[in-house]
């Protein structure tokens, strides 16, 4: 699977919801309905899957489910953590 | 006028065997998990103890955890979801999801307000504090001296460096919900939100004896009509990454001193005992259920609980009382709240973890007051000690003694204590009363009282 592949699938398992339903533009917070508590889970469950570091104060600006793969894609390119 | 109350289903997590079935065979194998402690404990501290039972075989994705829970839960509160879920399939409960939160369940054909969780453990989620207390604590040094080794050092201080380095070891994150994880409600709230449970919800924290003193208060509330039915138990887990946990009982002296054949380490009121042997953890949960309720939807019954006492030694907040006699008082207490005497009694689950001084006193009260004939057993002697599971534990063990007229040995008695009637094998018996006690740090005494079922 690439990366928009397995963001998509964690967003599915988080939100419980279908991947079918998830399109690229959609907002996690208005159109996904993830809560506060919901979004810090998606990004602990982001973490594990893609083993790097995600500081809480880098996500806050991500509004929607493209922002989140720019953003796993930019830390991908990071070196890896000590 | 008092409820009689029944147990109708059991889950188990243990080191030897997942799942009443396989426990219970294992047991009456007199199976045991003795291996060497992890060898990174020994990077931190000289242990006095070198061995412990691991709890190496359960799979959380088996009942249902998935990855994202796994990071929002300590593994002792999946081990008492693992244990209910299956207590609560063994008791007849068919599972429909509930509604649109498809991990969580609702159970078929209970009120579930009239439904109580009553969960006991020793230390919580001191695993998921310990985890990230190291986080915490290391992960800014360790990533400048690292910097610092990489760019600085010689090549002579740079072993040294790396050996520290080494030596810091944390998890990859600072975890948001480690709050919920660490918290020693944890296990039974969590258990109640999985199968949408609305009744009381409380979680005793009574150290060794916490599984027992939430099964003598579950059965309580269900005797005296507050609920219909409980799910009652023990959850603990002990592992952490520096071997925090297990130094702490080591340097209190509790543990298994002579280490040398690992088979034999750990032997429960044997002369040649030596301390207690470490437990990764486990988890066991019972159904209690008031008797129509479960009699009315064809419920099968494993045994009846027919009585409970509690009491407090004020004395010491690591050792029994001299002579014990807060023991003897709270056995005389749990046998009158089941209206009989000593002598009907068959059984005792004893509390038997293989430390001198307890073993001692518990053997002196349990001559005193049912003299040699009654049947002991110590479950410690196969599993260790899961401290706040063990009382669930071993209340499971008593309930399958009298349900199948046998049980496990006391295993590796050479020379018991006081000429008791340890079980040596396994045999028939006419068990029809069995009390299971626990002993715990602080001076915590409990006992519940249970009933061969016809």
């Amino acid at each position: 699977m690439n990366v928009q592949q397995r963001v998509l699938k964690v967003i599915s398992d988080v939100l419980n919801r279908n991947e079918s339903e998830i399109n690229l533009e959609a907002s996690l917070r208005n159109d996904l309905q993830a809560s506060s508590l919901d979004q810090m889970t998606l990004f602990i469950v982001l973490e594990d899957e893609f083993q790097r570091s995600i500081p809480q104060e880098e996500v806050t600006d991500l509004a929607t489910v493209q922002d989140v793969i720019d953003f796993i894609n930019k830390k991908l390119r990071e070196p890896s953590p000590p | 006028m008092k409820r009689r109350v029944v147990i109708t289903g059991a889950g188990v997590i243990s080191a030897i065997g997942v799942g009443v079935d396989e426990f219970w065979r294992h047991c009456l194998q007199a199976k045991s998990v003795v291996t060497p402690v992890p060898e990174q404990w020994l990077k931190y501290a000289d242990l006095r103890s070198r061995l412990w039972s691991p709890l190496s075989n359960y799979d959380p994705e088996s009942f249902g955890i998935t990855r994202t829970e796994k990071l929002q839960l300590d593994p002792v509160s999946i081990l008492a979801i693992g244990a209910a879920r299956e207590a609560i399939e063994r008791a007849g409960f068919s599972l429909s999801p509930a509604g649109d939160r498809l991990r969580n369940f609702v159970l078929s054909g209970i009120d579930s307000a009239r439904t109580g969780v009553y969960l006991g453990t020793g230390i919580g989620g001191a695993h998921s504090f310990l985890h990230n207390h190291s986080h915490h604590l290391y992960q800014r040094a360790r990533s400048e001296l690292k910097t610092y080794a990489e760019k600085h050092a010689p090549a002579v201080d740079r072993e040294i460096l790396d050996n520290i380095l080494a030596l810091m070891v944390h998890g990859p994150r600072y975890n948001p919900f480690v709050v919920s994880m660490l918290m020693p409600n944890a296990p039974s709230a969590a258990t109640a939100i999985r199968f949408s449970l609305t009744g009381p919800n409380v979680s005793y924290c009574v150290a060794c004896a916490s599984g027992t003193v939430a099964v003598g208060h579950a059965y309580r509330t269900v005797r005296d009509g507050h609920v219909d039915m409980a799910i009652a138990g023990g959850s603990e887990y002990l592992y952490d990454e520096h071997g925090h946990i297990f130094r702490g009982f080591d340097v209190a002296g509790t543990l298994i001193r002579d280490c040398t054949d690992p088979e034999t380490a750990n032997r429960p009121f044997d002369e040649k005992s030596s301390g207690f042997l470490f437990s990764q953890g486990g988890a066991a949960v019972l159904i209690l259920e008031e008797l129509e309720h479960a009699q009315q939807r064809g419920a099968t019954i494993m045994a009846e609980l027919i009585g409970y006492a509690e009491t407090f030694d004020a004395y010491s907040m690591m050792s029994l009382a001299p002579g014990g006699k807060q023991i003897e008082r709270m056995i005389h207490a749990a046998i009158a709240d089941a209206n009989l005497f000593p002598h009907d009694v068959d059984y005792i689950n004893a509390h038997g973890t293989g430390t001198k001084n307890n073993d001692q006193t518990e053997a002196e009260v349990i001559d005193r007051v049912f003299g040699k004939s009654v049947l002991i057993n110590s479950t410690k002697s196969l599993l260790g000690h899961t401290i706040g599971a063990s009382g669930a534990i071993e209340a499971l063990v008593t309930a399958l003694s009298l349900r199948d007229g046998t049980t496990h040995i006391c295993k590796n008695l050479d020379t018991p204590l006081l000429g008791l009637n340890f079980v040596r094998s396994v045999e028939q018996h006419d068990l029809r009363v069995g009390l299971s006690q626990s002993f715990a740090f602080g001076g915590h005494n409990a006992a519940v009282v249970l009933r061969r079922y016809n």
